[in-house]
């Protein structure tokens, strides 16, 4: 099963970022009762807070300081067209429920895909084997916790019906071929994901979510004088269908299409330190890499981040506010409630320069003393919960895109990114440009592509020296982020920004030092 | 826990029904695989557990082909009673699709000639491996690592894997094929305090399917710790053009921007820059990658490929010239050639004389590859960039240790710089690779 481009995935040892987009202008969330569009797995399967207490009893039966049961039912389909035929169905169906037992920061895990008592009583358990004491006391009772939804949709939703995604992914093919005849290959496909969850925690919280996300592509195949160029664009998010209009079609045609086309012209990318300036949008993969990663807390609670010393202090110019942000509307990394049963939420991690704050789950902000951030998420049902990103994002400034780009002098500008790596110890981090310009004499100059660049956090953080004031939200949804062998969806933003030195992966070694 | 012959038993009595069932909902033909494994998996950090977790998991993926139409679901749920609205469903959706007529079962004839070897993939000691014993031997890794680290120890973690597996596939058209298999691995990892706020760590790890096959644990915690403590006081140089060595661990971080080039569905996508390159020379003659499934206890062995055609060993690159694309069934029918299996088992470059340490030696100034970060390899152009992490030599001393550099290329120039192989096969992974030498590469820095 291959539902995914594989370009647009990242994976790593413990560490890494994803792809996606946002809107800038975020509407304001209604709130509603999850629990009165929910009790899905109660009603559905035979699940009851009886039931629930008697196996947060056996999680807490050798004791630990709370318990939790993480209940999951996803409906993954996909739809994909290569050679002008939708051709390929494929769906996957996740059930089950993941049970743990905490103890300080020490976890015990065990799940199973069988909603039966026995096989949940036999998960917690393995759950309880951590710990050698006496019981812990479980709560009588279970409050809904009410969350804001980021992401509404009808309440009969049940999914996108596969009928309805085939004209989308035709279009896309029709459209890529009529833009230009040097298009010779046109693969597309249409992902989406209902997902429901529902926590329930020792100390009394019910969560319940439904969750709607998927992405439609187009991966191009360009022909000129016999040489080959592709190019991938994606849109989606934590959407229904009414989000995959014409006008979203086109654009997934046209940018891949277009991408392709301007990598004829590419010339072969410099090598060595230079300016770089960032494109709007997806380029906030930067973000993720150099800063995100470290701010998360179970690295800093181990020690084991080059930020872990460093809160409060100044890192970065004024200007430069970092955001971590479950709640932006219908975004790939927007959380109603995470997967620990904490409400989604928006977390400072850069304000005004100065580092502010970490992203914490459960374990973390007992050992820190503060509130969870809401960034506990987990893959699925058969891994716990850590702390992760959601839509991470640094606020505009207040100059123009043409003023960034004519202060960096020589140098290069990325538009595209498609995957990156960090070393949360020594704060190295690394992004792959796929589509980029040169920067000449304050100008764009040729189209570059299929550049690593390399970084170190704390010193890129000071090194942004200028902003535009035209942040864009990624509004793709196949990005991943991989940690500890989970991934899980996310999203970026950022306005044209120009960080003063970086160095650039290319091949030819006398390019452009300034 | 159901003896191995009952469980063969209700996986392949279950597998039968659901063909049956496949068939009358209207398909045509299908393919049912089925997998249950059961997995372990603990970590410790600061000489205590951090994480324990244990649990089966089961997996049932039908592809339904009607009519040259294709679908393909998968579903944990082994109930008969909620099975049959799940294969009226694929055989629903599979109706929805557009026409492919390359889209079929094999033919029969290509699931003939299977090895009746013992390719020793199960260890038949996995059943009596205590939950002791395994707690045992990460404490023996893990205080190896905290010995060897010392003082410079900011934390370690070590955790212990292991699964065992089972698996069984069955067509309408004649396929037939289980396996049953166990996975170990074990793993260090290490951070370490360095100058102002950079806290470098490595890691160590091998996998194994017999538990008697890992290497010596308190070698592997200490390998951690030097890894680590290796790293230290790493600096950017500048941008220089010299020779590399690719240490054998991480050698196929660079090497995997090979293979997908060489698949069915990349050369018929127009997506590969070697698809005229068959038969034609694309590397050094140092360079040949062997396919072998056959090899015992190997991670990547097996006996049959997705398509349920039989392994077989084979070059895909011999002496520098391409040999043998990785085509499956689908993609043999589009591209109109002899389907060759589309997927790869252990590979293997035959190992040189020397070591790397005699290697080093000869190659005046030049940087080992220890450690890669980011990077990406495009399979249309063959270009590929990749961050690096490694030692500076010079004639054979240690001058210094660098990070933040990058190294950067098209695999149709960088693969005929290879100029040397050396002695050490990473044997812990399914990339057997030896450590690897090139000369002439820019490695960007200042």
């Amino acid at each position: 099963m291959k539902p995914i481009p594989r370009r647009k995935f990242i994976q790593s040892t413990a560490l890494a970022g994803g792809a996606l987009y946002l809107t800038p202008v975020l509407k304001a969330c209604k709130f509603l009762d999850t629990q009165a569009s929910g009790n899905y797995f109660f009603k559905e399967f035979g699940i009851d807070e009886a039931l629930c207490q008697k196996l947060l009893a056996k999680a807490l039966s050798k004791g630990g300081d709370f318990a939790d049961l993480y209940f999951e039912h996803s409906v993954l389909n996909y739809l994909g067209l290569e050679d002008g035929k939708v051709n390929q169905s494929y769906g996957n169906i996740s059930l089950g429920v993941g049970i743990r037992t905490v103890k300080g920061d020490q976890t015990g895990y065990g799940f199973t895909q069988d909603l039966t008592e026995e096989s949940m009583m036999s998960a917690a358990a393995t759950a309880s084997t951590l710990c050698d004491m006496n019981a812990t006391p479980v709560g009588s009772s279970f409050s809904a916790l009410k969350t804001a939804n980021y992401y509404p949709v009808a309440p009969d939703f049940g999914g996108i019906p596969g009928k309805s995604k085939l004209p989308l992914i035709q279009k896309i093919n029709q459209k890529c071929f009529s833009i230009s005849p040097e298009i010779v290959k046109v693969n597309a496909g249409f992902s989406s994901t209902l997902k429901r969850i529902m926590v329930i925690t020792s100390d009394g919280v019910k969560a319940e979510d439904l969750i709607p996300s998927g992405f439609i592509y187009s991966s191009v195949v360009a022909e000129r004088k016999g040489k080959q160029e592709q190019s991938f664009w994606n849109l989606g998010g934590n959407r229904d269908l009414s989000f995959y209009t014409d006008e979203v079609i086109n654009e997934v045609a046209e940018k891949s299409v277009n991408n392709a086309l301007k990598l004829f012209d590419a010339i072969q990318p410099p090598a060595g330190e230079m300016p770089v300036v960032l494109g709007p949008g997806v380029t906030g993969i930067l973000l993720h890499e150099a800063i995100g990663h470290g701010m998360e807390a179970d690295f800093n609670r181990k020690k084991i981040s080059t930020f872990s010393t460093m809160i409060g202090k100044k890192v970065a110019e004024p200007f430069v506010t970092i955001i971590d942000d479950g709640t932006n509307q219908n975004l790939a990394g927007s959380i109603n409630v995470d997967d620990e049963g904490t409400p989604g939420q928006k977390t400072v991690l850069v304000e005004n320069g100065i580092l502010t704050g970490y992203l914490h789950d459960k374990i973390s902000a007992k050992y820190y003393g503060v509130e969870p951030t809401g960034n506990g998420r987990r893959q699925d049902f058969q891994n716990y919960p850590v702390p992760r990103m959601r839509n991470t994002y640094m606020l505009g400034g207040e100059a123009t895109p043409e003023d960034v780009i004519k202060e960096a002098g020589n140098g290069i500008y990325v538009e595209d990114v498609s995957n990156g790596q960090v070393k949360i110890g020594e704060g190295d981090f690394a992004f792959y440009v796929s589509q980029g310009r040169m920067i000449e004499n304050g100008k764009l100059g040729a189209p570059i592509k299929d550049i690593n660049i390399m970084g170190n956090g704390p010193k890129m953080l000071s090194n942004i020296i200028l902003a535009a004031n035209d942040l864009e939200m990624f509004k793709g949804g196949a990005g991943q982020c991989g940690k500890s062998g989970q991934g899980v969806p996310v999203s970026f933003g950022m306005p044209t920004c120009l960080v003063k030195s970086l160095t650039v992966g290319g091949t030819q070694q006398k390019g452009g030092k300034s | 826990m159901k003896s191995n012959k009952e469980q063969q038993l209700s996986l392949q009595e279950l597998a039968d029904w659901v063909i049956v069932q496949t068939k009358k909902a209207g398909a045509a033909d299908c393919r049912v695989s089925l997998s249950r494994r059961r997995l372990v998996e603990i970590n410790y950090r600061d000489r205590k557990p951090e994480t324990i977790k244990e649990a089966t998991t089961k997996n049932l993926y039908l592809e339904v082909f009607l009519n040259n139409r294709f679908a393909g679901q998968s579903t944990p749920d082994f109930r008969k009673s909620t099975l049959e609205g799940f294969i009226a469903d694929v055989v629903d959706n599979s109706r929805i699709m557009e026409e492919d007529p390359f889209r079929t079962l094999p033919d029969p004839k290509y699931y003939e000639g299977r090895t009746t070897a013992d390719l020793q993939l199960d260890d038949p000691d996995h059943n009596q491996f205590t939950p002791e014993e395994r707690h045992l031997m990460i404490k023996t890794v893990e205080d190896e690592c905290l010995s060897k680290g010392g003082e410079k120890v900011i934390s370690v973690d070590a955790g212990e894997y292991d699964e065992t597996s089972e698996d069984y596939v069955k067509s309408s058209n004649g396929f037939e094929g289980s396996t049953r298999s166990t996975y170990y691995n074990i793993s260090a990892s290490m951070t370490a305090k360095d100058e102002g706020d950079r806290r470098p760590s490595d890691y160590q790890y091998a996998s194994s399917r017999y538990r008697s096959n890992l290497p010596s644990l308190k070698d592997l915690g200490a390998e951690a710790a030097t890894r680590t403590l290796d790293l230290l006081g790493a600096t950017k140089r500048p941008t220089m053009t010299i020779p590399i060595i690719l240490e054998n661990r991480g050698a196929s971080r660079v090497l995997g921007g090979l293979f997908d080039p060489m698949s069915g569905s990349s050369i018929q996508q127009k997506r590969s820059f070697l698809a005229d390159k068959k038969g034609k020379k694309i590397g050094s003659k140092l360079l040949t990658i062997t396919d072998d499934p056959f090899i015992p206890r190997g991670l990547g062995s097996k006996y049959f490929d997705g398509d349920g055609f039989p392994a077989r060993k084979r070059d895909l690159i011999s002496e520098g010239t391409i040999n043998e694309f990785m085509v499956d069934w689908y993609y043999s029918r589009k591209l109109g050639w002899e389907p060759t299996s589309g997927s790869v088992s252990n590979l293997i470059i035959p190992p040189g004389k020397r070591s790397v340490d005699e290697i080093i030696k000869d190659l005046g100034k030049c940087l080992l590859i220890t450690g890669y970060i980011g990077g990406n390899s495009n399979s249309t152009t063959g270009d590929f960039s990749v961050g690096v992490i490694g030692k500076l030599y010079e004639n054979g001393h240690f001058v210094q240790n660098i990070a933040e550099m990058n190294i950067a290329d098209n695999h149709l120039n960088f693969w005929n710089k290879l100029v040397e192989v050396a002695n050490d096969p990473w044997i812990y992974s399914q990339a057997r690779l030896p450590s690897l030498a090139f000369e002439g590469v820019v490695v960007a820095g200042i």
